[in-house]
């Protein structure tokens, strides 16, 4: 059964009070941030706190994504190395523009696996995509590396990039199926923008049900409440778990009957329709495991 | 992304928000004071609602609006004050409040050093402050009954000084001479503690000690340094004799302070009187001090005062120098300024019922 | 210095000394007092600092935490760039 990844939550690096606490919150991934949510003079001890808190128990238990600096900036390579020989499990990467960003932060990985004896191919990577030319080379980002483990789209710096501002999500239309195409075609996950107004339930439910319905795994979240309202949002309803189930068991008893085809209600099912309903099956299963 | 209020450093004389700072200030009844060089504030949506004003190594007119009052803000201006700070190469900050306040920066890394009841309390950001230099202290403390102290600014050293620790060695079993240490005077430190040293030189039962942060400084006693400042606060002498007698006093067994008579400035003459208050008579922490003043050294039927030797030494006149300094002084003066300086200092005051 | 007065967090500020000293003051100093002790003693051990006076204003910081600010503290005094990772 696949690990949900419906929530991922922001966690300034340089937050010690947050770093200590936040895994009660039980978001399907937590991402130590150690790019924009840091300050300049902050980003040393930044760095040293999430190289710590990554190897605390409850973070092990959890999934960990670092967000580190361009490679470019003073700060890239050694917020790599803290990272991965904390034990983070993917590194994000922002402003990817090409493949091969990706694959100049790959070598430097593996060169840091092999120093720190941590195993080869362990320290998976995720895209951030911030700008236009992100999103023209979302295809051959996505599939760029085996160690590729999700493309994410980044609002506000690809907006600023787009010249316009954040609205209703027109603005986005575009770069998200551009992002999601791309990571279905690589068959890798795709994770949506943060959503910044902590106060607007409303808009942040319309948004969450706009991308669950493109398609998206999950978004990436800067507050905790937004953990719930999500996780919520996701959850398949009874009447589409209901419907997945029958489909399913239909399946299961072509098989066993040893028919080529599978029916339902003298209808004919065909295989992707099957694997959709268990998709909704793991995902309502995976839900309920890990809700509180 | 968060609504978290963000800080800025301002000038408040050089800039159009400085009004912001001075109501903020005026709502706690408090002004800016003259010797504040730079402020720390903290901005809400573009309104200015905390701040906290550094002058040098002293942390004073801090200030949170009502509505952020509570740690969390109380915390961050503390430490963008000392971020700050070190920037500017201070690293040990002191910081001045109304007693009420001293819980919440006892929560922000400062600790208390004394209050003066009712009205201030000073506090510095180590738990090791005080406690270190009364450790290096230490070792210089003897044993006998009658230990005495005498505090100087030396600026220069005359006469007037030397006679004042003739008296004072006469009577106790040891003195012990403290040169002010604050750069603030027209002679600077280190030539002040040299003609002192020079001074006193072969002189036994005498221990001459640089002065300190905690002894008639900035931080212990602000109102002796504002330029032109005759003003004598409640509290502005207290707090410097409270530290002396609660600390500084204890790690040597001072049991006497001696000063000369101050006929000529307001704010030293307060200092003496004060000095008699808080050392020997309020109930205060650490054993009372006998408070002991001798009229001034005169010459010719005058008071010697170091003013008076820095207007000549202004003019270049070092024969008439000549009867109100010691030799080594002199030599220390001609050496030190061979040509006339106009520029310095002829400030009144001069401190500790000295000269 | 490193860090902040912030709850589950340390300040750790740094001087100049001849020998190493390390003061701590924490708003749980009675229940933690020698495990906050004990976690910067062996932090500098490793780090193999023999000098310097340390003082740490502890907010009910993780152990972590109080690595992690020790750290980067000493690293900030001894303007050292490059970490050698096998000492922390």
């Amino acid at each position: 059964m696949k690990k949900p990844r419906r929530s991922m939550l922001f966690i300034p690096g340089s937050n010690a009070a947050m770093l200590s606490t936040a895994f009660v919150y039980r978001p399907d991934s937590i991402m130590f941030d150690l790019e924009d949510a840091v300050s300049l003079r902050a980003k040393d001890s930044a760095r040293m706190l999430v190289y710590h808190a990554l190897q605390l128990p409850m973070y092990r238990e959890m999934e960990t994504v670092v967000r580190i600096n361009p490679l470019d900036t003073p700060f890239g390579h050694k917020d790599l190395e803290a990272a991965v020989r904390g034990g983070a499990e993917i590194i994000r990467l922002p402003k990817t523009d090409c493949a091969e960003d990706v694959l100049r932060l790959e070598r430097e990985v593996e060169g840091i696996e092999k120093e720190c004896g941590r195993k080869a191919g362990s320290t998976r990577l995720m895209a951030a995509i911030e700008s236009a030319s992100g999103v023209v080379n979302a295809l051959s980002i996505a599939t760029s590396t085996p160690r590729m483990d999700s493309i994410a789209l980044a609002g506000f710096d690809y907006v600023v990039d787009m010249q316009t501002q954040r609205g209703d999500g027109m603005e986005l239309f575009y770069a998200r199926c551009a992002v999601l195409h791309a990571a279905r075609a690589a068959k890798i996950d795709a994770f949506d923008v943060v959503f910044s107004d902590v106060n607007d339930d409303e808009g942040f439910l319309k948004e969450v049900n706009l991308i669950k319905r493109l398609g998206f795994n999950g978004k990436s979240l800067i507050n905790p409440r937004q953990i719930e309202l999500l996780h919520q949002a996701y959850m398949p309803s009874e009447e589409e778990v209901a419907k997945a189930k029958r489909i399913v068991e239909a399946a299961l008893e072509a098989e066993r009957a040893g028919h080529g085809v599978v029916s339902l209600n003298g209808k004919m099912v065909d295989a992707p329709v099957v694997l959709s309903a268990r998709r909704i099956l793991d995902l309502a299963r995976s839900s309920r495991a890990s809700a509180y | 992304m968060s609504n978290e209020p963000i800080f800025e450093t301002m000038i408040p004389r050089r800039n159009a928000r400085g009004a912001e700072v001075r109501s903020l200030l005026a709502a706690s009844g408090l002004e800016i004071e003259k010797d504040i060089q730079i402020f720390v504030v903290a901005c809400d949506a573009g309104r200015i609602v905390a701040c906290a004003g550094l002058a040098g190594e002293v942390v004073k007119c801090v200030t949170i609006a009502e509505p952020y009052r509570g740690s969390a803000l109380a915390c961050r201006l503390m430490c963008e004050v000392q971020m700050l700070a070190m920037k500017r190469r201070h690293s040990h900050l002191f910081l001045y409040t109304k007693p009420g306040n001293a819980v919440l920066f006892e929560g922000c890394g400062f600790h208390m050093l004394a209050e003066v009841k009712g009205h201030a309390c000073l506090m510095e950001n180590t738990p090791v402050g005080i406690r270190d230099y009364c450790d290096k202290l230490q070792p210089f403390r003897q044993t006998a009954q009658r230990i005495g102290s005498v505090v100087i600014n030396a600026n220069p050293f005359t006469l007037g000084h030397l006679h004042l620790v003739r008296e004072a060695r006469r009577a106790c079993d040891w003195l012990h001479v403290f040169v002010v240490s604050e750069n603030a005077s027209a002679i600077a430190y280190a030539e002040r503690l040299d003609m002192v040293r020079a001074g006193l030189a072969g002189m036994d039962r005498v221990t001459v000690h640089r002065g300190s942060r905690y002894l008639i400084s900035k931080a212990t006693f602000p109102g002796y340094f504002i330029k032109d400042s005759c003003v004598v606060e409640a509290c502005s002498t207290a707090m410097d004799l409270l530290i002396f007698r609660k600390y500084i006093a204890p790690a040597l067994g001072i049991t006497h302070r001696f000063v000369g008579s101050e006929p000529f400035c307001r704010l030293t003459a307060k200092y003496n009187e004060d000095m008699l208050d808080w050392l020997e008579t309020a109930a205060e922490e650490g054993a009372p001090i006998q408070v002991v003043e001798y009229p001034r050294f005169e010459v010719d039927g005058r008071a010697v005062s170091a003013s008076e030797v820095r207007r000549l030494l202004a003019r270049g006149d070092f024969a008439a120098m000549d009867s109100l300094v010691p030799v080594a002084t002199l030599s220390q003066l001609r050496a030190s300024y061979p040509r006339v300086r106009p520029a310095v200092d002829c400030r009144a005051t001069e401190l500790i019922g000295v000269m | 210095m490193c860090g902040t007065l912030e709850s589950n967090d340390l300040l750790v500020k740094v001087e100049p000394r001849n020998e190493l000293e390390v003061v701590i003051s924490s708003v749980v100093m009675r229940q933690f007092g020698v495990r906050i002790r004990q976690v910067v003693d062996e932090t500098l051990q490793r780090m193999e600092v023999t000098h310097g006076l340390f003082v740490i204003e502890d907010k009910g910081a993780l152990d972590c935490t109080i690595q992690a600010r020790v750290q980067t503290a000493v690293m900030r005094a001894s303007e050292c760039e490059e970490l050698d990772w096998s000492v922390l």
